[in-house]
């Protein structure tokens, strides 16, 4: 049987990165935990999963000195989560295979307390583009008690107007804004819906804060 | 040799009366007199002394043509060129040019990638030896991003270059005691029993 190049160098990239995986763990995560984590880390690759949150997972909870086996349940839980994110992805219409970063964008939206309901809306509002900013908007303010679907409304309109990406996030910015210059949060989205397209951008940070910055080693989690 | 005699000079010049002279030597000096005013009247005078004479054809303009082949021959032709250095102020010079091309750029602090931002994080931890900021922008390392309190006023702060992206993240204190970030809007369970606070890093493209 004449294997193809493509199925070869999967075949080979798996256990690889598998092992690449287990080393970021190893002396990081207390020992009980390793395998349980890297069964389900092999887990989600055969599922065509994100397998970067279950290792960051881990990690955070060997760096907070957690027990084995709370890193172990932590980790279990997170997968279920993720495979509830991409069904939400199937169900919201987008074509399979989702990517990891988008499954991971809907699993963090999920995270931060959206319904359901609020993210599908706007997965299948927006369905060729990345959602992360969008999610985040929605989820700010969500968090000030604005009420998620009026507030998926608004940044679906912002997007339908032309906003894209981190753009998006300026405009819960600018709701949030006017609330704190005494309008209700009923008048604070009429506002602002009323300025679309033209929500103020972030002040750029200060010349001083940048010369003074400095880089870690660096993984993403999730782009916005 | 001279073999004119003197007393001829001394008429023509005006130092001895003509009328002294024996008769051959007046005829000498006349027919001098009318040679000297032959020539007079071939060549008479310019007008003019030498000097302003040449200066006139020296300002006279070169004609366009020529000045332009005048340029063209000058660049085309090799020139000796002289440097005279000392050593002083060279030495000061080059030191000037280093300080130029390093120091700005230090002061500029990093140069930023398309797809990198800020992160400013900011704690207030007035009894603290200690802070650091760790999270899933650097493995959840407890040691790797200090944050500084310079002026001793119990707020520590830390400027971090990083990947457009969300990130979890949480405030070591004195190594061992994990804290949310209080300032933050946006938090998030950690599933170990606490609260991850998230941030958000746009694009700094400059």
């Amino acid at each position: 049987m004449a294997l193809r190049p493509g199925l070869i160098l999967a075949l080979l990239a798996s256990p690889l990165a598998a092992q690449s995986e287990r080393d970021r763990l190893e002396g990081r995560v207390p020992a009980a935990a390793i395998p349980t984590v890297d069964s389900l880390v092999q887990l989600a690759t055969r599922e065509d999963l994100p397998t970067e949150p279950l290792v960051q997972k881990a990690l955070e909870g060997g760096a907070k000195h957690q027990p084995a086996g709370r890193i172990a349940a932590a980790a279990q839980a997170m997968l279920g989560q993720l495979r509830d994110a991409r069904a939400l992805l199937v169900r919201a219409g987008d074509a399979p295979p989702a990517t990891a970063a988008e499954v991971t964008t809907i699993y963090a939206a999920l995270k931060r307390g959206l319904p359901g309901p609020v993210v599908e809306r706007i997965v299948a509002a927006l369905p060729q583009e990345p959602r992360g900013s969008a999610l985040h908007a929605v989820a700010d303010l969500a968090t000030h008690h604005f009420e998620p679907d009026s507030a998926a409304t608004l940044i679906i309109d912002a997007a339908r107007q032309g906003l894209r990406g981190e753009r998006l996030l300026d405009v819960s910015t600018a709701v949030l804004h006017e609330v704190q210059r005494g309008h209700s949060r009923a008048e604070a989205v009429a506002v602002v819906r009323r300025q679309l397209p033209n929500v103020p951008s972030p002040p750029k940070p200060a010349r001083a804060s940048v010369a003074g910055a400095r880089r870690p080693g660096t993984t993403t989690l999730a782009p916005p | 040799m001279n073999s004119i005699d003197p007393r001829i000079h001394q008429a023509l010049d005006g130092e001895i009366a003509r009328e002294s002279l024996p008769p051959e030597l007046r005829r000498v000096v006349d027919r001098l007199e009318s040679a000297a005013a032959l020539l007079a009247a071939a060549f008479p005078p310019q007008g003019a002394g030498l000097e302003p004479r040449v200066m006139a054809a020296v300002r006279r303009p070169a004609p366009s043509g020529e000045r332009v082949r005048r340029l063209l021959r000058w660049f085309a032709t090799p020139q000796a060129v002289t440097f005279r250095i000392r050593p002083a102020w060279s030495l000061a010079l080059a030191a000037a040019i280093v300080l130029l091309t390093l120091v700005p750029a230090e002061e500029r602090g990093p140069a930023l990638g398309e797809h990198e931002g800020i992160a400013q994080f900011v704690g207030r931890f007035p009894d603290a030896h200690s802070v650091h900021v760790a999270g899933s922008f650097n493995d959840w390392r407890t040691g790797t991003i200090p944050l500084e309190d310079r002026d001793h006023d119990g707020v520590w702060r830390a400027t971090v270059v990083l990947p457009t992206g969300a990130y979890e993240y949480m405030f070591v204190v004195d190594g061992e005691r994990w804290v949310p970030d209080h300032w933050a809007d946006r938090l998030v369970e950690d599933d170990f029993g606490r609260e991850n606070s998230i941030v958000i890093v746009r694009a700094t493209w400059r």
